[in-house]
């Protein structure tokens, strides 16, 4: 069964289950395996390899960031690497800083689980769960609204450079003042976008009625149960079997 | 001259091209208009032009340059690009600092920027709101405040997608005006995505039809 196809309260289910593995375990070889699962669920389900490796890659280097200031400031355990009388990484640096790295991997392959699917179907999972429709209603609209502030950004940069603007030959002090000149035009566009779509919104009778009725509903197959079922003890097992 | 040869542009994989094998070349000291229904890819075109978006085929030649190994820097030396949402292009704190970034980044002197700044304040009637926001402006006003930026620079080509969109009568008279003398005075090459066939027949020498 391709993830696309699993209802919406199974993926959102599953994305809470090994978001929350992954903080509360602490052992690296537990989260590794964790990852593995995920990843398999990922490829297993029919997400695109390219993208998995996409929205990875995106991420390595804030996760190597991570990793190193893990590395070095984290100073329980024995001393690994030493230079003279000074301790650069402990064992418990390295442990820490593999768990931080594994951790930050996995909730993100997890979210990837969410985007096999469509934003009315998270409102009616959502809403099964008895979140208030108005907030579960703004929060998927904004998460909208980001690939057009990707967009706005993307124009800004690329008119500073066609203005005559040379980035590569820019410091860093420039570029960060450049970088803050282009905050304000997309914070007040999203702000403008966002009075628009209030008012849009209100114009077509949204809060209206005290009820909403739903056009649709979702369903749990039995193939949902099966996925459910097959996850949950996948993932109970390797916890319990790792740990011991 | 721009030549534009067999051109296929798709946005998402294994969808429709918008843009396929399209062949153009666009002269210096005319304005050349680019029309078509909505959703033909004229905006489009226009990034792939101006390197913005990359082409998965074909090429664009500015004077005999494929624009393919050049960075966005290098193609605003030769082509000034006005958006279709002048939004998306000011981010200065204010008006006259908006047509003074090109011309900072140009090397002029102060005395030049400042003589030059205010030149285009006027010739675009927006000297009353030099020190606006340019977020705060009208519609039109940011159009025009747009236009005076990437004018400013002097390339020997621009680009401008549906510029004459928020402009009034008067204001679209006088940018067609200002477009036919930097083409013919400075032979300038100039390229208009329009839909207003007043204004393309009025002051355009070649259309070309997507």
């Amino acid at each position: 069964m391709i993830l696309t196809n699993l209802d919406a309260r199974v993926k959102l289910l599953m994305l809470v289950a090994v978001s929350s593995v992954a903080l509360i375990i602490q052992r690296p070889l537990t989260l590794a395996a964790v990852l593995l699962l995920t990843l398999i669920l990922l490829l297993a389900g029919g997400v695109d390899r390219a993208k998995v490796w996409k929205q990875t890659r995106a991420m390595l280097s804030i996760i190597g960031g991570i990793f190193i200031i893990q590395c070095v400031f984290c100073r329980a355990g024995l001393p690994l690497i030493t230079i003279g009388d000074f301790t650069l990484v402990t064992t418990g640096g390295l442990q820490m800083a593999v768990v931080v790295a594994l951790r930050l991997l996995i909730i993100i392959s997890s979210a990837l689980i969410v985007l096999t699917g469509e934003m009315r179907d998270y409102l009616l999972a959502l809403r099964w769960c008895r979140l208030p429709y108005e907030i579960v209603y703004m929060t998927l609209a904004a998460l909208r609204f980001i690939p057009l502030l990707r967009d706005e950004a993307v124009s800004i940069y690329s008119a500073m450079q066609m203005r005559g603007y040379n980035i590569k030959s820019a410091n860093w002090h420039k570029r960060i003042k450049l970088y803050l000149a282009m905050l304000l035009p997309i914070t007040a566009s999203a702000l403008h976008k966002a009075g628009q779509m209030s008012i849009a919104m209100e114009t077509r009778a949204f809060r209206c009625m005290p009820n909403r009725s739903e056009w649709r509903s979702l369903q749990f197959s039995r193939g949902d149960f099966i996925y459910t079922a097959i996850f949950f003890v996948l993932l109970i097992a390797i916890i319990i079997f790792i740990k011991q | 001259m721009i030549e534009v040869n067999k051109l296929t542009f798709t946005y998402a994989k294994n969808a429709l091209p918008v843009i396929k094998e399209l062949s153009a070349i666009f002269n210096r000291g005319e304005i050349t208009a680019v029309t078509g229904k909505n959703g033909c890819g004229k905006t489009t075109l226009s990034k792939l032009m101006t390197g913005i978006l990359h082409p998965d085929c074909g090429s664009v030649f500015i004077d005999g340059e494929d624009i393919s190994g050049m960075n966005l820097f290098a193609i605003g030396q030769r082509i000034g690009y006005i958006w279709q949402n002048p939004n998306r292009q000011l981010f200065c704190p204010t008006v006259a600092e908006e047509i003074a970034f090109g011309l900072r980044n140009k090397g002029l002197s102060d005395v030049e920027i400042s003589s030059e700044t205010d030149r285009y304040l006027q010739m675009f009637r927006l000297a009353a709101k030099k020190s606006a926001h340019p977020l705060l402006l009208s519609l039109g006003e940011k159009q025009r405040l747009a236009l005076a930026a990437v004018l400013s620079l002097g390339a020997p080509y621009l680009l401008l997608d549906e510029p004459t969109g928020g402009l009034d009568v008067r204001c679209r008279r006088l940018l067609g005006v200002e477009l036919q003398q930097l083409a013919e005075r400075q032979n300038c090459g100039v390229i208009v995505i329009s839909h207003e066939d007043d204004f393309i027949r009025r002051f355009c020498a070649r259309k070309v039809v997507m």
